[in-house]
């Protein structure tokens, strides 16, 4: 079950795990919001924050080539997302690409992009990586979200834990039989993994709401780590706000 | 008499139609150790799910603890009935361990350090202390058996019914699911075609077939009956076991 490595810190003792997750979560929004909300250019600002993610990695063990192999997935996409501004927006030629020509202001929206979406992605893959996704659910229910959308975030958990089980156990019994991971047939295998797996993932999950039914769960998730926020994270949290707000304030003063 | 689990007429068919249960009657008392023997398909699961409320009875009645399952009282039922899956990976749910065998006090009501405090000393009755915060996908499959029976003990249970609890075991792990049944002090509804298991844990035994009661009475009859086993697809045990030390057990009313 390679989901549950997403939390594989979480458990790990260290000064960001002993912090209430909702504060986790709420200082994540913070610096996310913070970050995406400063100026073309800020590259100072940009810096900071980049800084304080690599502090509280640091400070909650979580190793830089996993921090960074974790953001490089998800800033994939960004990249995909904003690679046409380097050729659309107009400006001055910066250099060229063959035929395209990349513009100078072009180039600046796309690294001001890619650099804020990475310590965004970073803060984020931070709290994933640090808290356990049950910790997380009861956080966004401190929050005040919705149960219904809280008790559905717990059950799709799950419900991913057991198709890519079912995944795994139907791929190697393909592979044991002879398929190659690497072949001409390989797409309509996947279609057949991938159907197989999610017949099978109903009748399992249907089993275990019917365990959880037997052992007296009625619609909430309890957590045993649910924690309340104390003075300590309460005024970590607050001054985290007010320097996020000064950083962000600051890149338009000095801009 | 006032059985612990009373089961009258139970009648009930799949969605599609196919009669799993039809009319099936037995009763356990407390202390009592009951065997479901039946081939693979005899609606072995299905009478268990009506024991704990999770399938409500389309006709007849399931009493446990004096209190009629309904959809408004199988709540309040599944607190006296712990029941333990087939497949303990559809049991075992959570991050980790301690988190799986908390998460039925925590439902109760507990604060999470009294939940907490109690799957711990479950865990350390069966031997699975030390793996608290390991995943279920990190524990061989005894572990996973008996963490799955620690995550109904440690509500503690009046009747503990399990489904098939010694199935994709290996003979040590048979072995120790058995010894560890034999101990146990809550009254038992075992279903099982796993013959040897059924005579060293269970006094008496039941024996179900195409959603019938078609024979009952004392384990050691029963399992000797090999004539009665051959006709419903059940193995008959190679050697003798030790018979279980069972007083008073009785099923009563086929």
């Amino acid at each position: 079950m390679s989901f549950h490595h997403l939390d594989q810190y979480a458990h790990v003792e260290s000064p960001i795990t002993s912090t209430p997750p909702v504060v986790r979560l709420l200082a994540t929004v913070t610096l996310a919001l913070g970050v995406s909300t400063l100026p073309l250019g800020a590259w100072i600002q940009i810096a900071l924050f980049a800084a304080v993610v690599a502090l509280v990695a640091a400070a909650a063990r979580v190793p830089a080539t996993v921090l960074l192999i974790r953001v490089a997935g998800p800033l994939g996409f960004v990249v995909l997302a904003s690679v046409a501004l380097l050729f659309l927006v107009p400006g001055e030629t910066a250099f060229r690409l063959g035929p395209l020509r990349v513009s100078d202001a072009g180039l600046l929206r796309f690294g001001s992009a890619m650099s804020r979406s990475a310590v965004a992605l970073g803060a984020a893959v931070l709290l994933v990586s640090t808290t356990s996704f049950p910790d997380l659910v009861n956080a966004l229910r401190q929050l005040r979200l919705p149960r219904a959308v809280t008790t559905s975030l717990g059950l799709a958990y799950r419900l991913l834990y057991i198709l890519s089980d079912e995944i795994e156990r139907i791929e190697r019994a393909a592979r044991s039989r002879g398929a190659r991971p690497v072949s001409g047939r390989r797409r309509k295998l996947l279609v057949g993994i991938a159907a197989a797996a999610l017949t099978r993932s109903l009748a399992r999950g249907e089993r275990t709401y019917r365990a959880m039914l037997a052992r007296g769960y009625h619609g909430e998730m309890h957590s045993l780590h649910s924690k309340r926020v104390d003075l300590r994270s309460a005024l970590l949290l607050t001054a985290l706000i007010l320097i996020t707000a000064a950083t962000t304030l600051s890149a338009y003063w000095t801009g | 008499m006032n059985a612990l689990v009373e089961v009258v007429d139970l009648t009930y068919r799949y969605p599609d139609g196919t009669p799993a249960l039809a009319g099936v009657s037995f009763s356990v008392e407390e202390g009592d150790r009951v065997a479901i023997l039946g081939p693979i398909g005899a609606g072995k699961s299905t009478l268990l799910l009506h024991l704990n409320g999770l399938l409500l009875p389309q006709a007849g009645r399931v009493i446990v603890a004096g209190i009629e399952v309904t959809r408004q009282t199988c709540k309040e039922v599944r607190k006296s009935v712990g029941l333990v899956f087939q497949d303990p990976d559809d049991q075992l749910f959570l991050p980790t361990l301690l988190e799986d065998v908390s998460f039925g006090p925590l439902n109760e009501g507990r604060s999470a350090a009294e939940a907490q405090r109690q799957a711990q000393a479950v865990l350390g009755d069966l031997g699975l202390a030390g793996n608290e915060g390991r995943a279920a996908h990190h524990l061989s499959g005894g572990q996973k058996r008996l963490a799955a029976l620690a995550t109904v003990l440690v509500s503690r249970p009046r009747v503990l019914v399990l489904d098939e609890p010694t199935g994709n075991l290996d003979a040590e792990g048979r072995a120790k699911v058995a010894q560890l049944l034999r101990h146990r002090q809550e009254t038992l509804v075992v279903a099982t075609h796993d013959l040897e298991v059924a005579r060293a844990v269970c006094g008496r035994c039941l024996v179900l077939d195409r959603g019938r009661v078609v024979a009952s009475g004392s384990a050691s009859e029963m399992l000797a009956d090999a004539a009665l086993l051959e006709r419903h697809r059940l193995h008959v045990p190679l050697e003798d076991g030790t018979q279980p030390d069972v007083t008073g057990s009785r099923i009563h009313g086929f």
